[in-house]
């Protein structure tokens, strides 16, 4: 049984109510996400990464984007590997994605033919 | 592939270091740019290396990335076009970091700026949270926490600092060798302060209290290796946070309740860190002076070296706070020295100590006066002397742990 491909797009709320997080709590946030990163090494076939502005093309022609609606934006994209969608759900929901309050990961099955 | 990891506080004491650096290349009036700059230099580090794992020279990269935002919002200001004029020559390059990023470099500016805001114009409780903020890298929150004070006090603490150091403009290369050794007086006053707002607190989370031991060690280790802060007195200091450091873990049980000096089990003390601070003590004495710092050291080695607490040489200790009393008038030194003498020629010598002796209202009024006056009456025999003094001890014990401590203590 071949594993399936899974998306995962991460969204969080626009701006971070709380500030920034302190030098300490990044340390904390850096070594989290390599610890996560380690733990999930199998399932993590493309890291990804930020998506930057862009502009949405539509069949009217190009329109600088990307449009922010109910105040969440995508902010990144990564691509695991899982035997289910369960078990993509789990190495999303451990991320470090999902660690700011306001944030989510959506886990999205690719499936090619 | 296992990622690199990066020494213990890497974010922290690297903030530290870019904040001193950049600050004195650009002038100490512009901190907060450079905190703003640094900040959002480790948050793009952040998403960077998480991803694409650490580049081979992080604090390079940091440095780069800091600098860039920093001459970047520097020069969408107009009004500050004179510092860029300055800077010009200055070229940001691509490549590895400037020629200066030698870790020795870094730490002489981390210094300077401690000498910087060691300023008398600025209030000593301004300067500690200055301190903490742009050389330990902790957050308003985070030093509210382990101050035991509110955001908004520490806020203004910083502000005060910040308008202070935004008046006197002062030049960061401008410190001659002489203004230096004048300074230094403030810098120890400074990260002793540091040192005893950890070591003392009894408010504060104990490993919280424990990081502020450590920054203080850490900041006084760069004073007492440079050729600006070695003295004496540097090295006494140093001395004595390492003899007290090692003894620390020793001083709760395993439930958070304080221990005595005696009931302390002193296989737990860190026999390495008491034999740095005895190493740095016996560098202190190679000089002329003698500072508090001095006496105060020389206190916690006899404690250190005495096998237990019977045989600890309470003559030395006397002495020491007789010393220490003379350079620093506290009546705290006074009640200790009294409790020295009692435990050297017994309690009545050691009432006599304090005969006659007024102490301040704060004292007066704290369970540390009380419990120390019930102790010795009851060791005199002054029974009712010694219930009055007990009752009040017990009802200004500031935690239960201070309380749970004393009814151990003055048991009747």
């Amino acid at each position: 049984m071949a594993k399936k491909k899974y998306l995962c797009i991460q969204r969080s709320q626009q701006a971070n109510e709380s500030g920034n997080p302190s030098p300490a709590q990044m340390e904390q946030m850096f070594a989290k996400f390599n610890a996560w990163k380690e733990k999930f090494a199998a399932n993590i076939v493309d890291m990804g990464g930020k998506l930057g502005s862009g502009q949405v093309v539509t069949p009217e022609g190009a329109t600088d984007g990307p449009f922010v609606e109910a105040k969440e934006i995508v902010g990144g994209f990564m691509i695991v590997e899982a035997e289910s969608i369960e078990e993509a759900v789990e190495v999303a929901r451990e991320s470090p994605g999902v660690a700011m309050p306001g944030s989510s990961v959506e886990v999205r099955e690719i499936t090619t033919p | 592939m296992t990622a690199p990891s990066l020494v213990d506080h890497f974010f922290r004491h690297e903030y530290g270091r870019l904040v001193a650096m950049l600050a004195c290349r650009i002038g100490v009036e512009h901190t907060e740019d450079v905190e703003d700059a640094v900040q959002s230099a480790m948050m793009s580090a952040l998403e960077h290396w998480t991803i694409s794992g650490l580049p081979d020279n992080p604090s390079a990269w940091l440095f780069r990335a800091a600098q860039n935002n920093l001459m970047g919002e520097l020069r969408q200001r107009t009004r500050r076009r004179r510092i860029l004029q300055e800077q010009a020559a200055d070229d940001v390059g691509t490549g590895d970091g400037p020629d200066v990023f030698l870790a020795g470099e870094l730490q002489d500016e981390l210094l300077r700026m401690l000498f910087v805001c060691c300023d008398d114009a600025i209030p000593p409780e301004s300067q500690l949270v200055f301190a903490l903020k742009t050389l330990c890298g902790f957050d308003v929150r985070e030093i509210a926490i382990r101050l035991f004070a509110s955001e908004a006090n520490v806020y203004k603490r910083l502000g005060r600092a910040r308008s202070r150091l935004r008046e006197l403009r002062p030049k960061m290369d401008g410190l001659s060798q002489e203004q230096l050794s004048l300074r230094l007086p403030a810098v120890h006053k400074v990260l002793y302060l540091l040192f005893t707002e950890g070591y003392l607190s009894s408010s504060a989370e104990m490993a919280l209290r424990r990081e502020l031991c450590d920054e203080a060690i850490r900041l006084t280790n760069l004073l007492a290796e440079h050729p600006a802060g070695q003295s004496p007195e540097t090295c006494a200091l140093l001395s004595l946070m390492h003899l007290h450091v090692a003894r620390m873990s020793a001083r709760q049980d395993g439930t958070g309740g304080l221990l005595l000096l005696e009931e302390q089990d002193r296989d737990l003390w860190n026999q390495n860190g008491i034999q740095e601070g005895l190493k740095w003590l016996a560098k202190s004495a190679e000089g002329d002076s003698f500072s508090r710092y001095h006496a105060e050291a020389g206190i916690a080695a006899e404690h250190c070296l005495a096998p237990c607490f019977a045989e600890t040489r309470w003559d030395k200790v006397a002495e020491c706070y007789e010393l220490l009393e003379q350079r620093v008038t506290s009546p705290i030194h006074r009640l200790n020295r009294a409790v020295a003498v009692a435990e050297w020629k017994g309690a009545t010598e050691g009432l006599a100590i304090l005969d006659g002796f007024e102490p301040p209202t704060w004292l007066a009024g704290s369970y540390l006066w009380s419990a120390v006056l019930a102790d010795l009456h009851r060791r005199c025999g002054n029974s009712t002397e010694a219930e009055r003094c007990r009752e009040v001890a017990l009802d200004s014990a500031p935690t239960p742990q201070v309380k749970e401590l004393l009814q151990r203590r003055l048991e009747t």
